[in-house]
């Protein structure tokens, strides 16, 4: 009997120091924590927030496994800080079994409200995200704190990544990643925060605290998300696991049949029939063949493998992000296109990182052809070989050639003028000075194209009448739309850049304010609400717009018989911000020239870079405003005596 | 004035219909050759078996539009989806089959667990010229959702046509809904056992929403069908053949509200009751304690969607629906002597009375009545920020089925609140120094200028600054306006008033040109955005609530100065919506006096002039400026 009580305690305490999230559990006896006064103010904080990644090697071999615990504390101070914490949603993806879910609140005079746990309920394949365990939280009024603890169990795999930083702030952020024996690293993003080494139970791990995390403002230009403070890791159940093996591990899993030796006999005769009678270059002959597939294939997010399968998706049309990849694989094969398959993030979510591979950034899959420096976006239908879009423009991204050998660039655009708009108005006075009238001729071109094609045919009627009053000038309240018509609004357009074209005529009678016998015109207003960067405080993220651009505007005014004008140093405005060389990166540049009673007004303004460092967030602003400035700008008409 | 948009989500989303304009585009890329629906209803031994067959073929006019092959089937715990079969028939005469189906679970702002679940797949091969053929088979387990048939829909319609094969003991209700403008040919047949309606329509065109219109069931052509009741061994057993139908099925869900442990809520209302005197301050003070203590989070599980949880669970675990909200109101004031009742209510959303169509259609939602010195007030325990004594805005105009015993209901009309209980006063001091303007402001809110203030101030302004929020949504001045010492007294629904103030900078706003400096005191430009489009608009303008507008604006002349110019007063009278704006100068300052005020909850399409003509003389009245000279 003696014995078997040892050997018993024995297995318990090795047990008890294997697996550190066994022995982790909350306060028995929970009080309210200490807060400042600022901490107090908060619609919610939270007081602690930690994560627990534990990888495990059972003794006796076999496979590892792998529990992720979940502890939060948070103090919730009204309503709106309550609807934010009182609703959990816990992902089942790859989780194996529970190990337990439990929550609790305090509330303020320190009664503890423990969630009764058939209460939890379970969701089944929401959307691409799996499955998940929900619960409201019980008990939570003001000034209450949440608490939420969970263990799962999770099928091992080697990577993990997680966003730190949320929108409110927190007081304590721990983050613990135990991998024994086992070979793990963990990168920390967008933090000055180091992991230290710690043991837990006898087993090796790394440890990283950060404290008073703010939550992420959303800025104007920025990829605030992607700034967002975060934490990749990588754990391995063998020795000598390099970047250099995981990357190419890549390019063989998901290049298979992206580069057909011999192109299906079907695609061949497809691609002779739309190739006839047309262009031999590159551009032409890649332009019409993402054109055709965006005409007869279509780009499906859901669990069916076979989307991926080449004679599947020929049958069907229908493919998975990568499955599409194949086949513009087979026709640009058949069409005697070079390209390479490219692989990266939306720039707006994550960073790529070349060098620590993390499966979560495989995200978006496009189609580099290198002969004309422009891309295929295959699960975008509003795009047709183009320059990068700009979700991507900026990112890092991975590029896999025909012998599948691959390699990282920074991705940019080919053509630095790709985005332009002209403006070219006429501006005279009806009604004896009751209204005012403006006939205008506008090119779009680059991603201008491209959106307003997408919005003008692909968007609900109710969108389209809106986007049709911002082409029209947006912020002309009273503006009665005389005439109205676009040209090359088709998204096929096979003559590269190809400008989208507006004409239209409008009046106003709201832009001519009275101030006794003379007029104000409010000139300023006629090229549209300009974008103000309003923010006074220290700004946070970089800057990144979302592309480079041009604007050329010409503004013709005839002045009204009878009148003389003042006021025309309001139009003279120049703004800009230059490199280290004294070129302008960006500027805005203003002016005007008057001759009888034709007063022509000039607007050159451009952005030749889209990065911007915060160093010159403020110079930059002063660019970006100075055009909101001209949009203020006014004239007076006086009658001649 | 702000855009309306959805405040709390309702009680039930309907299972049959997605209800609201699909979000997908223009028609002349794809329309439905046919959209066919049969309800067949069979009787046994007082046990309905009813199955709607549905079956539809798209066409796809041209290849611009593909997205519409990924089909989205809706399904919950009433109603099952038997049988799909969908083909994609190509131009070519092949076709392909569908051969991958996934159900899926979708995450609802509003609703945080719900038992409707979708059936996915995306029909194969489309193209241009191909024609996509659905067919399937909705099961119905509960006769009271037989549901709607629309006869248009997002896109144009070739033909339309419902059909449903009912035995010869079962009455069925029907009504159609703007069908003025499509004739619909209705036909009935008999064979030895049952009878066959049908409606049809040919070449209906597409809908489309239009910016602050009523919900698309306001305009959309569409069918309500009810089994009314159906007779078994010589008796007439009801279904939902009128309201008093409908209620007592209500009530007998009611009834299974559960009852037990309620000592802790009474506690806490004889707590709250006893520290006032009157009915009204009683009442009142549950009501804010509700509102303070209860946060919103809605489950819909079968029945449970229907059956309000007990008051005792939803005050210890301090969360609940509507359903909830009101059922805890009702127990609570009930309890201290308060006659209130259980009422059940379309939000403005729905278009239909009850005695039209004595269906769940009718209502979604669900709020207290309470009755105090003979005066009914409804309480909606949904709209955090609504003072005592007003009814939730959404739900203003609505007809609501008050429960009074478990026999007896009463139908009453949900009172439109008068502008002056939603007012806004302005108070503005404007100097000017250097080239700007330096303002002091103070907005006092009532009403649902309160709420709709709030509301925005909680869930609009998200990861925004306070100044960021202001500027763009009061938009004040110009885009350059800067907000200092803001300050926002306390939100909650004790409060009856809500103020506002902070200082203003305004750059670029005023004009010097020579010795003339011309200043427009018309800082706030509001309703200056709202003409309407007649030309195209197809459909009335909603508008969210009535108001009232009182700005007091003084301009401190700067000293050296002389007043040259001040404009006229103007006066717009339009009966249900109009303005006054006056100036006057004395000691050193310039007083602009303005009222604006809107009495209506819609603008009819007849009325579309008049109302333009309101905002085009504000306009004209805007524009005018005051002139000083050195």
């Amino acid at each position: 009997m003696r014995t078997f009580i040892v050997i018993l305690l024995c297995l318990c305490s090795t047990q008890a120091f294997s697996q550190y999230y066994k022995d982790y559990d909350w306060e028995k006896n929970p009080v309210l924590h200490q807060l400042s006064e600022q901490e107090a103010d908060e619609s919610s904080i939270a007081i602690i927030e930690k994560y627990i990644i534990e990888y495990y090697e059972p003794k006796l071999g076999g496979v590892i496994r792998k529990f992720e615990t979940n502890h939060t504390i948070t103090r919730v101070h009204d309503e709106k800080g309550i609807k934010m914490h009182n609703r959990v949603y816990i992902p089942m993806y790859n989780v194996k079994k529970i190990v337990d879910i439990k929550a609790r609140t305090i509330s303020p005079d320190g009664k503890v409200t423990l969630l009764n746990k058939d209460n939890i309920k379970e969701v089944k394949n929401v959307e691409e995200y799996g499955d998940f365990k929900i619960f409201a939280i019980e008990g939570a009024q003001k000034d209450s704190e949440i608490e939420v603890l969970y263990t799962l169990e999770k099928q091992y795999s080697a990577f993990g990544r997680q966003t730190l930083q949320q929108d409110y702030p927190i007081k304590t952020l721990e983050y613990h990643f135990i991998s024994g024996d086992l070979e793990g690293q963990i990168k920390p993003y967008n933090t000055t925060g180091l992991f230290q080494k710690m043991t837990y139970n006898n087993r090796a791990g790394l440890k990283l605290i950060l404290n008073d995390i703010v939550p992420m403002i959303e800025e104007e230009y920025s990829t605030s998300d992607a700034n967002k403070t975060a934490i990749a890791y990588q754990c391995f159940g063998q020795e000598g696991v390099t970047e250099a093996l995981l990357w190419n591990n890549v390019v063989s899993n998901i290049s298979e049949g992206m580069f057909p030796s011999t192109p299906n006999k079907e695609i061949k005769k497809i691609v002779e029939n739309i190739l006839k009678d047309q262009k031999q270059d590159d551009f032409t002959k890649a332009y019409l063949i993402d054109d055709y597939v965006k005409k007869n294939f279509t780009v499906i997010k859901n669990n069916n493998e076979q989307l991926s399968d080449i004679d599947y998706i020929l049958k069907n049309k229908s493919a998975s992000d990568l499955g599409i990849i194949k086949v513009y694989g087979h026709f640009l094969t058949a069409a005697k296109v070079e390209y390479l398959p490219m692989i990266t993030a939306n720039v707006y979510q994550q960073r790529f990182d070349p060098e620590f591979f993390n499966p979560s950034s495989l995200r978006e899959f496009l189609i580099y052809i290198p002969e004309t420096g422009n891309y295929i976006t295959p699960d975008r239908i509003e795009y047709r070989l183009s320059e990068i879009p700009f979700y991507i423009l900026g990112n890092n991204a991975m590029y896999i050639n025909n012998k599948l050998q691959y390699s990282f660039y920074k991705t940019k655009q080919s053509d630095p003028d790709y985005s332009r708009v002209i403006r070219n108005m006429n501006i005279s006075f009806e009604d004896e000075l009751e209204a005012v009238k403006i006939a205008q001729r506008q090119e779009y071109y680059g991603y201008w194209s491209i959106t307003n094609r997408a919005v003008l045919n692909l968007s609900p009627d109710q969108s389209i009448k809106e986007f049709e009053d911002y082409l029209t000038g947006s912020g002309i309240e009273d503006k009665v739309v005389k005439s109205y018509s676009v040209e090359n609004k088709d998204i096929t357009q096979l003559e590269y850049n190809k400008p989208f074209i507006v004409n239209s005529e409008i009046t106003s009678e709201s832009l001519l304010e009275e101030a006794g016998d003379s007029y104000i015109f409010q000139v300023g207003k006629v090229i549209g609400t300009q974008s103000e960067l309003y923010q006074e405080t220290k700004r946070v993220n970089p800057i990144l717009m979302q592309y480079p651009n041009h604007y050329d505007y010409e503004i013709v005014v005839t002045i009204p018989d009878g009148y003389n004008v003042e006021g025309l140093e309001s139009l003279i405005i120049k703004k800009e911000l230059l490199d280290e060389e004294g070129k302008q990166k960006c500027k805005f540049e203003s002016n005007y020239t008057l001759e009888g009673n034709k007063l022509t007004i000039i607007i050159q303004e451009f952005y030749k870079v889209s990065e911007y460092d915060i160093a010159e967030y403020d110079t930059f602003r002063n660019v970006i405003n100075a055009a909101s400035d001209f949009n203020k700008a006014a004239i007076l008409m006086n009658p001649k005596e | 004035m702000t855009a309306s948009y959805i405040k709390f989500p309702y009680l039930i989303l309907f299972l049959f219909v997605s209800i609201g304009f699909a979000q997908n585009g223009t028609s002349e890329d794809y329309q439905f050759l046919e959209r066919n629906e049969t309800i067949n209803i069979k009787l046994r031994k007082g046990k309905f078996n009813i199955v709607k067959s549905i079956h539809e073929k798209a066409e796809y006019i041209t290849a611009n539009k593909l997205y519409f092959a990924n089909e989205v089937l809706r399904f919950d715990s009433f109603t099952k989806l038997e049988d799909i079969e969908a083909v994609t028939n190509l131009p070519d005469g092949k076709s392909v089959e569908v051969d991958y189906i996934e159900t899926k679970h979708e995450f609802d702002d509003g609703i945080f667990y719900s038992d409707q679940q979708t059936k996915n797949f995306t029909f194969p091969a489309v193209t241009k010229g191909a024609v996509t053929d659905l067919k399937y088979k909705e099961i119905i387990s509960d006769p009271h959702f037989l549901g709607l048939f629309r006869f248009g829909t997002f896109a144009p319609t070739k033909k339309a046509q419902l059909t449903i094969e009912f035995p010869k003991n079962v009455q069925i209700g029907y009504r159609e809904f703007h069908t003025e403008n499509i004739p619909v040919n209705f036909t009935k047949e008999e064979t030895k056992k049952s009878f066959i309606y049908r409606w049809s329509v040919e070449n209906v065109s597409k809908f489309t929403g239009e910016e602050d219109a009523e919900a698309a069931l306001y305009y959309l052509p569409h069918i309500i069908i009810h089994i009314k009741n159906y007779e078994e061994k010589g008796k007439t057993v009801p279904v939902l053949s009128n309201v008093t139908d409908l209620y007592s099925w209500y009530a007998s869900l009611a009834k299974q509200v559960d009852e037990n442990d309620l000592k802790k809520v009474y506690q806490i209302a004889e707590d709250i009751a006893s520290k006032y005197n009157t009915d009204v301050e009683k009442a009142e003070a549950i009501y804010n304690w509700v509102q303070g203590n209860i946060t919103y989070v809605a489950f819909e599980d079968g029945l449970g969607g229907f059956i309000p949880r007990g008051a005792a669970s939803v005050c210890k675990n301090r969360y609940g629906d509507c359903k909830d909200m009101a059922n805890l109101l009702y127990v609570m004031l009930n309890h201290i002597g308060i006659p209130s009742f259980r009422t059940w209510i379309g939000t403005r959303d729905r278009p239909y009375l009850y005695e039209e169509v004595p269906t769940p259609m009718v209502d979604n939602h669900m709020i207290t009545a309470t009755i105090i010195d003979n005066d009914t007030i409804f309480i909606d325990g949904t709209d955090s920020y609504v003072n005592f004594g007003m009814p939730s805005s959404f739900t203003q105009t609505k007809e609501a089925l008050i429960g009074i015993t478990p026999e007896k209901f009463v139908l009453m009309k949900v009172p439109k609140q008068p502008s002056d209980k939603s007012k806004a006063v302005i108070n503005t001091t404007i100097s000017f120094e250097d080239g700007k303007i330096n303002a002091k402001e103070q907005r006092i809110l009532t009403g649902y200028e309160k709420v709709d203030f709030v509301t925005d101030y909680l869930y609009k302004k998200k990861d925004n600054t306070e100044e960021e929020f202001l500027n763009t949504t009061l938009a004040l001045g110009n885009n350059k306006t800067k907000y200092q010492n803001i300050e926002v007294s306390p939100l909650e629904s004790q409060h009856k008033t809500l103020t506002v103030s902070y200082d203003l900078i305004i750059d670029n706003y005023v004009k010097t040109i020579g010795s003339k400096t011309i200043l427009n005191l018309n800082i706030d430009r509001t309703l200056s955005k709202e003409k309407i489009d007649i030309k195209n608009r197809k459909y009335t303008k909603k508008i969210d609530h009535q108001f009232q507008k009182e700005y007091t604006t003084t301009f401190q002349i700067p000293a050296g100065y002389k007043v040259t110019s001040i404009p006229k007063p103007i006066k717009y009278d339009g009966k249900t919506y109009g303005f006054t704006i006056s100036y006057e100068e004395k000691e050193g300052v310039i007083i602009q006096h303005k009222n604006i005020y809107v009495n209506s909850l819609r603008i009819e399409k007849e009325d579309f002039e008049a109302w333009n003509t309101f905002v085009k003389k504000l306009i004209k009245a805007y524009k005018k400026s005051i002139i000083i000279e050195k």
